[in-house]
């Protein structure tokens, strides 16, 4: 198929690619190469005014973070968390997505509601969970139960519930979207078949949604890793040892404690953790119309 | 056998079944915030289900208690300049995109994708200081104003709208610029009055995901900002951050003043979900 081959070399007007760089060079690319070279100085709030002279200490920023910081604590949790409410999202976003698929009345309504809490800003998230699950709140009231949920070894959990409730819609909608494009034709021979529901979803329906599923799956496990917003509100910072999440972390070794170098050492290898699902992400989207596919 | 019933995925009974389940975790705590932002404060902080009295009036008293309203009025005049320049701005780059070949094309095309998943918190301090450089070098202000956050979400907003028309625009048939452009067009002829007026769905969509990536940070507007120039989101951060310890803290207020950072978004979202949900089906990483 080479329907859009018509893309042509005569009169590229690349100066159009002008603003766009430009903003990029200065606020994306400049500042990753300063942050590089920042990683590898020893820079706190004494030699932040003079940055440029302050002493280039090579790796020492890395070694001191793997070595006495809570970096590799802090690892342990983004990893763990976000990997917890990946999973989460599997099953909520299948289920929500086979679920409206079939047409009933209210199924439009239904499918706005499903997609607010994707929809709302974290910060909104945060400040609402922080007064549903502060000790005499609502949700020790429900439950039964007593206690910290914003401190202590549950605050873990009050971090995967919460950024669950907020991050499962993507999948749901992913998952949906891989519906409607599928063939119509199967349901006919699982039909002739003799398939019942269950045994057409798992062997005919399910199978089909795996491209646009795990793509939302990786999606949504690079934003949970990179999430800062929703535990910032969600807990404050310094944030709790349990929930101490690489983002919030690296902030406040930066803005609270001022030790620039090590924090931006630590963001450094932040991005390494993102590289391997960004790698998957990238092989996973249809670049362009004449490679690959979705 | 209709073809509607051979298409069928779940029996009626289950599909309600797991639609209430879903329902239920969504809307709960949706409706607890509703009700708690009219509830006393007291009822919030003992987890009272239902409000004792109707207490309104917490919408009214927000606005002295907080600097909300200057908070949202620099949101929206931050995130509404972003969602305008940055949809024009990514289709300008859309365009030589998709219908030019050059050297380095696919590279550009991934790192769309690539720069988007990389850590705000990696960005924050180099950013800060370049900012602060270059204000010293140029004689100007540049942290604490609206211009400093304002620039950084244009660039954030760029790769994510960038992509979303470079998905809009393949669907144009070449065709329509191509006649343009053997009528002697110029490119920016073609794209200002046969590519523009015909991909509005994609700007609206890359303008409206640009807005909502300036509504929704805190992260550089916490750091960038000065109280005049801060973002509602930063307010209302600070404003529940501010309630630990001491006396009872306003709940009641708090989650009035949440329930107001989030009605435009869910407005905007309303309003234009068609296109929205298509948009983000395309492959955002936000």
């Amino acid at each position: 198929m080479r329907k859009h081959t018509s893309a042509t070399r005569q009169g590229r007007p690349l100066w159009m690619f002008l603003p766009g760089g430009l903003l990029t060079l200065v606020v994306i690319v400049v500042p990753l190469a300063l942050a590089l070279y920042i990683s590898l100085l020893d820079l706190d709030q004494y030699s932040i005014r003079e940055w440029v002279g302050a002493e280039f200490i090579g790796f020492e920023n890395y070694v001191e973070a793997v070595r006495d910081s809570h970096l590799p604590h802090a690892i342990t949790i983004s990893l763990g968390y976000s990997a917890l409410v990946t999973l989460g999202c599997l099953p909520l976003g299948l289920a929500a997505a086979v679920a409206t698929q079939d047409r009933f009345k209210g199924r439009g309504l239904v499918r706005s509601a499903l997609l607010i809490p994707y929809v709302l800003p974290a910060f909104v998230v945060g400040s609402t969970w922080r007064i549903i699950l502060q000790p005499d709140g609502i949700a020790n009231r429900l439950l039964g139960t007593e206690g910290l949920w914003l401190n202590g070894p549950r605050s873990f959990w009050a971090l995967v519930i919460v950024q669950l409730w907020a991050g499962w819609p993507l999948v749901y909608l992913l998952a949906a979207a891989g519906l409607q494009s599928m063939d119509t034709t199967v349901h006919e021979a699982a039909a002739l078949d003799g398939a019942g529901h269950w045994a057409k979803l798992r062997h005919v329906v399910l199978p089909q949604l795996r491209g646009p599923v795990s793509l939302g799956l990786v999606i949504s496990f690079l934003h949970n890793v990179n999430s800062f917003t929703l535990p910032f509100v969600l807990f404050g910072v310094p944030s709790p040892y349990d929930v101490e999440v690489l983002p919030v972390l690296t902030y406040v070794e930066s803005f609270q404690n001022f030790e620039f170098g090590l924090s931006v050492a630590m963001a450094v290898v932040s991005l390494i953790l993102v590289a391997i699902p960004m790698a998957v992400y990238l092989r996973a989207v249809r670049l362009d119309t004449e490679r690959g596919q979705k | 056998m209709r073809s509607e019933d051979v298409a069928r995925l779940l029996p009626t009974g289950v599909r309600n079944a797991i639609l209430a389940v879903l329902l239920l975790i969504v809307l709960g705590p949706l409706a607890y915030m509703a009700i708690a932002s009219v509830s006393s404060d007291l009822a919030v902080a003992r987890g009272a289900l239902w409000p004792d009295g109707f207490h309104i009036d917490n919408y009214a008293r927000i606005w002295s208690t907080t600097n909300l309203g200057r908070g949202l009025v620099n949101s929206l005049l931050v995130a509404g300049a972003v969602a305008v320049v940055s949809a024009f701005v990514a289709l300008l780059s859309a365009y030589v995109l998709v219908r030019y070949a050059f050297r380095g094309r696919i590279a550009v095309l991934r790192s769309l994708l690539a720069l988007q998943s990389i850590p705000g918190t990696l960005l924050l301090l180099p950013v800060f200081v370049l900012f602060a450089g270059a204000a010293t070098a140029l004689g100007v202000t540049i942290i604490g104003t609206r211009w400093a956050v304002l620039v950084t979400y244009l660039t954030f907003a760029l790769p994510f709208s960038t992509w979303v028309m470079v998905t809009y625009l393949r669907e144009l048939p070449p065709e329509l610029d191509e006649a343009a452009r053997v009528d002697g067009a110029s490119p920016w002829r073609v794209l200002t009055r046969v590519i523009a007026p015909l991909s509005w769905p994609g700007l609206v969509v890359s303008g409206v995901f640009a807005f909502l990536l300036g509504w929704n940070d805190v992260l550089f507007a916490s750091v960038l900002t000065n109280p005049d120039t801060r973002t509602a989101a930063v307010e209302l951060q600070i404003f529940g951050a501010s309630q630990e310890g001491g006396a009872l803290p306003v709940y009641g207020q708090l989650m009035a003043a949440a329930l107001v950072c989030a009605v435009p978004v869910v407005a905007l979202y309303l309003v234009f979900q068609r296109y929205l949900v298509a948009g983000l089906t395309t492959g955002g990483v936000r």
